[in-house]
């Protein structure tokens, strides 16, 4: 399998703490990776700075060969970059389909003319909501905004998507819904990266897996046998599973 | 593609009352009233740029009747120095405008929310005092006189109602504008950076570059608008366009709501008209916007037009389900 994205030695200090402290990690062409770690171990770090939120202290990030180390979050988009947010966010004031034809519009259409959904409508039918389009996305139950965001991350034509706790707030059956969605984006040319605290999940999406813990990477490999090294146990689940 | 019925319906309304407003003439209306219109109209031609700064992008300029003022200075120099006149300085007034905006912008957008607006206050207060510092130049704090006429085809047409169709044509101009741009792509991206930058950015947009440019379109606006108040005043001085004339028109934008077409127009026409029509000095009237103001923000929050429609809407509504609970329970009878 082709690496996609590269990271290494990735560090950030916010002043005297250390979010990230050296990190390197690889996300594989078609691979849906799940990185998990306690609260604080620098998770929502990683995709800050890989999505240009935030500049790294040290260390790069290759997309694809080409160095993207602390370019702004509009260019890491149109890159082929797509991300959600941990907090489910959409433009609520604006229509459901409102919100998805902008984010079609700014798309870098050119990169991918294969895409499997084209047109913003194609979009909520494939999550699942296109009978909401004309809603205000403002007054979304909690799901469905997260359906939106996942829609809005779609349109923008990624080649990898990184999602920030997608799952956090859902109920088991929406839960199993967005596991059916994601399952089949490596098939669409789209690779994912997935954080989330949820073992069940991960185990359900990930082949691969990574633990972080306060700022370092302790395990990478197999889900199975990340779940089962002593040293994930110890630190992430207090010794037992 | 920026077409269709739903947007068009919201221009039918308003260019229907600029078709009524332009028969005003008809009805021998007093010079008062003529030249009260006149200074509403120059006004709305900027609230439609604003309209597109804080309606679709959410930003708020405190110091708008400066860019009015480099418009208006603009015309004056140009007639003075050039012997340039009415139609050609529109355009370069225009631009010259869009250029002052950018470079405001630039450094101010970087901030944003109170902040910007600060900024723009202290802009705003900055070019106050460029041109009374200007010498002969700007003419200091006595200002500069407009040496020509306002002329269509050789002819000057520079009487009141003339002056005043003029008018009606460039608010005209500016809400057809104003809506294309609402209606277009180039809008919803504003819409989108208002409602959520950090979205946004993530989806592709660079927030930073459309919020000046945003700010650029609406300078535009406000160099045409101070085009039309140099020839209509027929001199001009650094305090018409200081603190107190950009804190109208926020407040006009305000009262009439940014978001509807309609707004503007409303806005500028009622707080143009109001201390006259209530017959109030200008400290009294001055107390009357900042309760306006307070009554708007708190109770129709997007402006009068807005408060109206939805009033409306929830009126209809209401005896829409009235009639429906009258015919269930009719039919319960049965």
């Amino acid at each position: 399998m082709n690496a996609i994205l590269e990271i290494k030695g990735l560090r950030k200090q916010f002043g005297g703490v250390t979010a990230l402290s050296g990190v390197d990690l690889t996300i594989h062409d078609g691979e849906i990776l799940g990185v998990v770690g306690p609260n604080g171990s620098g998770k929502t770090t990683l995709f800050n700075v890989v999505t240009g939120v935030h500049k790294p202290t040290a260390g790069t990030v290759r997309w694809k060969g080409q160095d993207i180390t602390g370019i702004p979050a509009n260019r890491i988009s149109r890159n082929g970059i797509g991300y959600t947010f941990q907090q489910a966010m959409a433009f609520p004031g604006l229509s459901v389909l409102e919100n998805v034809q902008i984010a079609t519009e700014h798309s870098s259409a050119s990169a991918r003319e294969d895409f499997a959904w084209p047109t913003p409508m194609s979009l909520l039918e494939f999550v699942g909501i296109p009978g909401l389009a004309g809603e205000k996305a403002g007054i979304l139950p909690f799901g469905s905004l997260r359906l939106l965001g996942l829609a809005l991350a779609l349109a923008t034509r990624p080649s990898l998507l990184l999602l920030d706790e997608p799952a956090a707030g859902l109920n088991d059956r929406e839960t199993a819904s967005l596991v059916g969605l994601v399952q089949q984006f490596p098939a669409h040319g789209i690779s994912v990266c997935v954080i989330d605290h949820d073992m069940k999940l991960m185990q359900m999406l990930c082949k691969r897996l990574i633990v972080l813990d306060f700022g370092s990477k302790i395990a990478d490999g197999p889900t199975a046998d990340v779940l089962h090294d002593p040293k994930v146990l110890e630190v992430y689940l207090g010794g037992e599973l | 593609m920026i077409t269709s019925f739903s947007s068009l319906r919201s221009l039918v309304p308003v260019l229907i009352v600029l078709a009524l407003l332009a028969l005003v003439p008809l009805m021998g209306p007093s010079n008062r009233f003529l030249s009260l219109a006149i200074s509403a109209g120059i006004n709305i031609i900027a609230l439609y740029g604003l309209s597109v700064l804080f309606g679709q992008t959410g930003i708020l300029s405190m110091g708008h009747a400066a860019l009015v003022g480099v418009g208006a200075y603009t015309a004056a120099l140009l007639a003075r120095d050039f012997d340039i006149g009415f139609w050609f300085s529109i355009p370069v007034a225009g631009i010259m405008a869009a250029v002052v905006a950018a470079v405001i912008g630039i450094p101010s957008l970087r901030v944003s929310g109170h902040h910007f607006v600060i900024m723009t206050f202290a802009f705003g207060q900055l070019l106050t005092i460029v041109l009374t510092n200007g010498g002969e130049y700007t003419g200091a704090a006595s200002g500069l006189d407009m040496s020509k006429p306002v002329t269509l085809l050789g002819s000057d047409i520079g009487d009141l109602q003339n002056f005043y169709l003029l008018v009606i044509a460039f608010v005209t101009i500016s809400a057809v504008a104003s809506w294309a741009i609402i209606n277009s792509s180039y809008g919803r991206t504003l819409r989108a950076i208002r409602e959520n930058e950090k979205l946004a950015a993530a989806i592709g947009i660079n927030v930073g570059r459309h919020k000046i440019g945003a700010f650029v379109v609406s300078g535009v606006f406000a160099g045409v608008s101070g085009v039309l108040l140099a020839y209509f005043l027929r001199h001009i001085s650094p305090g018409q366009f200081a603190s107190f004339p950009s804190i109208y028109l926020a407040l006009m934008v305000m009262i009439g709501g940014a978001r509807l077409l309609l707004g503007p127009l409303a806005g500028g026409i009622l707080v143009s008209f109001l201390p006259e029509v209530l017959n109030l000095d200008p400290v009294q009237s001055r107390i009357l916007y900042g309760v306006c103001l307070i009554a708007v923000i708190l109770f129709l929050p997007n402006g009068l037009i807005a408060g109206l429609a939805d009033g409306w809407s929830k009126l209809m509504g209401a005896s829409r389900r009235r009639a429906v609970t009258a015919s269930a329970v009719s039919e319960a009878g049965q």
